[in-house]
C-alpha cells in the first residue's frame, strides 16, 4: 500500500524540515566536542584536575569501543570477544600513518597540531595539514578494521551459534602475535625513514617493545567528536527499520529469516559497522598522550574491559554503554590502590549480573525512554525490580 | 484459470534414511484456502520448511509466482512473497508488538541503511508508512491497543493472531498457517476462523493451513490434502476427505499392527 494509508497525525516532513532534523545532530556533535575541547578541558585544567581531563579523554574512547561493541553483542546477539582486536588494527594503521607520514611530509611528527588537535588548546591554527593527516589516518584505521572485520564476520557469522566467539578470539591472538613477532622497532632518524620505500615501512610498527614516539593528536576535541558520532550513528540505526532487523536477528533468528531478514548479510554488516568505529577508537587510543602503543596490551583483558561495559550497561542499550563506559573509565582509577583485585571485582559483578539482572542495567532500552523512567520509578516503590 | 501462485510438484526430502516428505505437490491460487492435515509427524511442518526454503528439497519443484524457490535462501523467498507462522510461535519476544509488525514491513523497504543513518527524506517517508500499515494491521487484528506491550507479554491467543499480523506485513502472496488455533479455547477458534476468512478475502492472499482441529478444518478449508508417513494420501474437498478410508485408516489405524508396524516404525514419526 501506498503513501495513501499514511494516517493524519503521521506527518510526512517537509523537504528543509526533514534536512534540519537530519543534520542538526551532526552540527550539535561537532558543538559539543568543541566545547569539550575549549571549555570544559581548559576548565579542569585551571581548576588543577589535569587528570580529570585525561579521564575525559579516555572516557571518549571507551565509550566509542562500547557503543560500537554493542552493535554486535547488543542489536544482534552476536558475541564478538576480540573487539580490541580490531582497536589494535585501527591504531597501528594510523600511528603507522601518522608517524612515518608526518616525517615523510613535515619532517618531524607533532609540530603540525592545530588548536583543536592539542591538549592546552594552543595550536598554531584552527585546523592544519596535521590535522588533516590524523583524520585521515583515523579513517584509514577504520577501514582496515572494518575490512578484517568483514572478513572475520563472513565465514563465522554464516553459522548459527558461538563460532563468533571462537573466531573472534583466536583473531585477536593473531593480531597480537603479528604485530609483536613480525614487526621490528621504529625507525628514529629522518633520513633513514626518508630512504626506506613505503612499502616496507609497516615492518617497524615497533614490535613487542610497542610503538613509541607517536605523536599526541588526540583531544578532547577528536575523542568527543568521534564518541558523539558513533552514538548519534548508533542511535540512528537502532531506531530505524535497520535496527529492528538487527534486533529481530537476537530474538529470533529463523523467525527473522522467515520475515525476509537475511541475517547474514545483516550480521556480517553489524560486525563490520562495528569494527570500523573500534578502529577509529584504536587510532584515538594511539594518540593519546602517556599512551604508548603495545599490541600486548591491546589483547583478550582489553576486550574484556569492554564487552563488562557492554554487559554492565545492557545489551543493546547505547545510553548504558556510554554510562557503563564512563563508570569503568573512572571507577579504576579510584581503586588504584587495590588495582590488582580489579579483574575480581570485573568477574564477580559480571557473575552478580548474570545472576540478579542478565540483561545489564538497562537492558535493550535507552535512558531516554519513558518506558525506562516507569521502570525505574517502579523498582523505586518495590524495592525490587 | 490463471497460473497458480504457488505451484509445487514432486517434492522429496530425506533425513538420513527417513523419507519424510515424498512426492508432496500442491497449487494454489490468490484466494485459495486449501488444508493440510495429517497425524503427528506425518511430515506436515517439513513441507512448510521445504516451501518456505529452510529445507532444500532433494528432488521436485517449487514455483512462486512463476519463479522457482526450491533451494534459494528464506529471506529471499519471503521476499518474493511466501509468509508463515510457526507451530511454536516465534515472535520478537522483547520488541513491541508495534515493532514486530513493523520488522515484518522491513523486507519491501527500498532506502538503503546509510540512507537511515543519515535521515534522508526517502526514509522519513518509508518509516512513516510502515508506521502507519502496522497500526492498520493491528487494527485489524484487534491489537491496536497493545501495540506498545512487550510481543512476550501477551496472552496466547493473541500472540498466535499476532504472529498471522506479522506475516501478513511481508505483503505474502502465500500465506502458511501452522497450526493456528493449537491452544485455543472454542471461543477463540471461533474468531480465528472468520479472521482467516477476512484475510483471504480482503488481502487475497492464497492460505495453507495446517490444523489438527477437524472442525475447523472442514469448515473453512476448500481442499484438503491429507499427509502420512511423507506420502500424500488424499486430496480433495472436505466431503470427500471424510469419506476417504486411507484417511479414516491413517487417523484411526486398521487394528492390524503386525506388518504395518514393521514398516511403519514408530521411530520415523518423531
Amino acid at each position: 500500500m501506498s503513501g495513501a494509508n499514511l494516517q493524519p497525525g503521521l506527518h510526512r516532513p517537509s523537504t528543509p524540515a526533514a534536512i534540519v532534523r537530519a543534520w542538526a545532530p551532526v552540527l550539535g556533535c561537532l558543538v559539543l566536542a568543541i566545547v569539550m575541547q575549549l571549555v570544559v578541558g581548559p576548565l579542569l585544567v585551571r581548576m588543577g584536575q589535569d587528570f580529570a581531563a585525561k579521564l575525559l579523554l579516555d572516557i571518549g574512547t571507551n565509550a566509542i569501543l562500547a557503543v560500537s561493541l554493542t552493535m554486535v553483542n547488543g542489536f544482534t546477539g552476536q558475541f564478538s570477544i576480540g573487539h580490541a582486536a580490531f582497536m589494535a588494527v585501527g591504531g597501528y594503521v594510523a600511528a603507522g600513518i601518522t608517524y612515518y607520514g608526518s616525517y615523510r611530509l613535515f619532517g618531524s611528527p607533532d609540530l603540525a597540531a592545530g588548536m583543536l588537535s592539542t591538549s592546552t588548546g594552543a595550536g598554531s591554527g584552527l585546523f592544519t595539514k596535521g590535522d588533516g593527516l590524523f583524520l585521515g589516518s583515523i579513517f584509514a584505521g577504520g577501514l582496515v578494521a572494518a575490512g578484517c572485520g568483514y572478513l572475520v564476520g563472513l565465514p563465522s557469522l554464516r553459522l548459527k551459534g558461538d563460532y563468533l566467539a571462537i573466531v573472534t578470539l583466536g583473531f585477536g591472538e593473531i593480531v597480537r602475535v603479528l604485530i609483536q613477532t613480525q614487526t621490528t622497532d621504529t625507525l628514529y632518524d629522518p633520513d633513514t625513514i626518508a630512504q626506506t620505500p613505503a612499502w616496507e615501512l609497516p615492518k617497524y610498527l615497533g614490535g613487542a617493545l610497542g610503538f613509541s614516539g607517536l605523536p599526541s593528536y588526540t583531544s578532547l576535541f577528536w575523542a568527543w567528536l568521534f564518541a558523539a558520532l558513533t552514538i548519534l550513528v548508533a542511535y540512528r540505526i537502532k531506531a530505524s527499520t535497520y535496527g529492528r532487523a538487527f534486533l529481530s536477528i537476537r530474538e529470533d533468528e529463523i523467525a527473522s529469516e522467515a520475515m525476509g531478514v537475511d541475517t547474514t548479510r545483516y550480521k556480517v554488516r553489524a560486525f563490520t559497522i562495528s569494527a570500523f568505529f573500534a578502529g577509529c577508537a584504536g587510532a584515538l587510543f594511539a594518540h593519546t598522550v602517556g599512551v604508548q602503543l603495545n599490541a600486548g596490551e591491546l589483547g583478550f583483558a582489553k576486550s574484556f574491559d569492554i564487552i563488562i561495559m557492554v554487559v554492565l550497561g545492557g545489551m543493546g542499550s547505547i545510553s548504558g554503554a556510554f554510562f557503563a563506559a564512563i563508570i569503568l573509565t573512572i571507577l579504576p582509577e579510584l581503586l588504584r590502590n587495590v588495582a590488582e583485585y580489579r579483574m575480581v571485582a570485573y568477574a564477580t559483578a559480571l557473575i552478580l549480573m548474570m545472576l540478579v539482572r542478565p540483561e545489564g542495567l538497562l537492558g535493550v532500552r535507552e535512558i531516554w525512554e519513558k518506558r525506562t523512567w516507569r521502570a525505574i520509578a517502579r523498582i523505586g516503590r518495590r524495592g525490587t525490580p | 484459470m490463471s497460473d497458480p501462485v504457488l505451484h509445487a510438484s514432486g517434492v522429496c526430502k530425506s533425513f538420513g534414511g527417513l523419507k519424510a516428505v515424498q512426492g508432496f505437490g500442491v497449487s494454489l491460487q490468490g484466494g485459495d484456502l486449501k488444508g493440510l492435515i495429517g497425524p503427528n509427524g506425518a511430515g506436515k511442518t517439513t513441507v512448510f520448511n521445504l516451501l518456505t526454503g529452510v529445507y532444500t528439497p532433494d528432488e521436485g519443484k517449487i514455483t512462486l509466482a512463476g519463479r522457482s524457490i526450491a533451494g534459494i535462501r528464506p529471506s529471499r523467498i519471503a521476499a518474493q512473497g511466501m509468509a508463515r507462522t510457526f507451530q511454536n510461535i516465534r515472535l520478537f519476544g522483547e520488541l513491541s508488538v508495534l515493532d514486530n509488525v513493523k520488522l515484518a514491513r522491513h523486507v519491501r523497504v527500498k532506502h538503503g541503511m546509510w540512507a537511515s543513518v543519515l535521515r534522508t527524506p526517502a526514509s522519513y517517508a518509508e518509516e512513516a508508512e510502515i508506521d502507519a500499515k502496522a497500526r492498520e494491521l493491528l487494527a485489524l487484528f484487534d491489537l491496536a491497543d497493545r501495540a506498545e506491550e512487550q510481543g512476550k507479554n501477551l496472552p496466547y491467543g493473541d500472540q498466535r493472531r499476532l504472529e498471522i499480523a506479522r506475516a501478513l506485513a511481508t505483503n505474502p502472496k502465500v500465506l502458511l498457517l501452522d497450526e493456528p488455533a493449537a491452544g485455543m479455547n472454542p471461543q477463540e477458534k471461533k474468531e480465528l476462523r472468520d479472521l482467516i476468512r477476512r484475510v483471504r478475502d480482503e488481502f487475497k492472499t492464497a492460505i495453507l493451513l495446517i490444523e489438527h482441529d477437524m472442525g475447523l478444518v472442514m469448515e473453512i478449508c476448500e481442499r484438503i490434502t491429507v499427509l502420512d508417513y511423507g506420502k500424500t494420501i488424499a486430496e480433495g474437498t472436505p466431503q470427500e476427505i471424510q469419506a476417504n478410508p486411507k484417511v479414516i485408516e491413517a487417523y484411526l489405524g486398521t487394528g492390524d499392527t503386525g506388518e504395518e508396524g514393521d514398516q511403519k516404525p514408530e521411530a520415523a514419526r518423531a
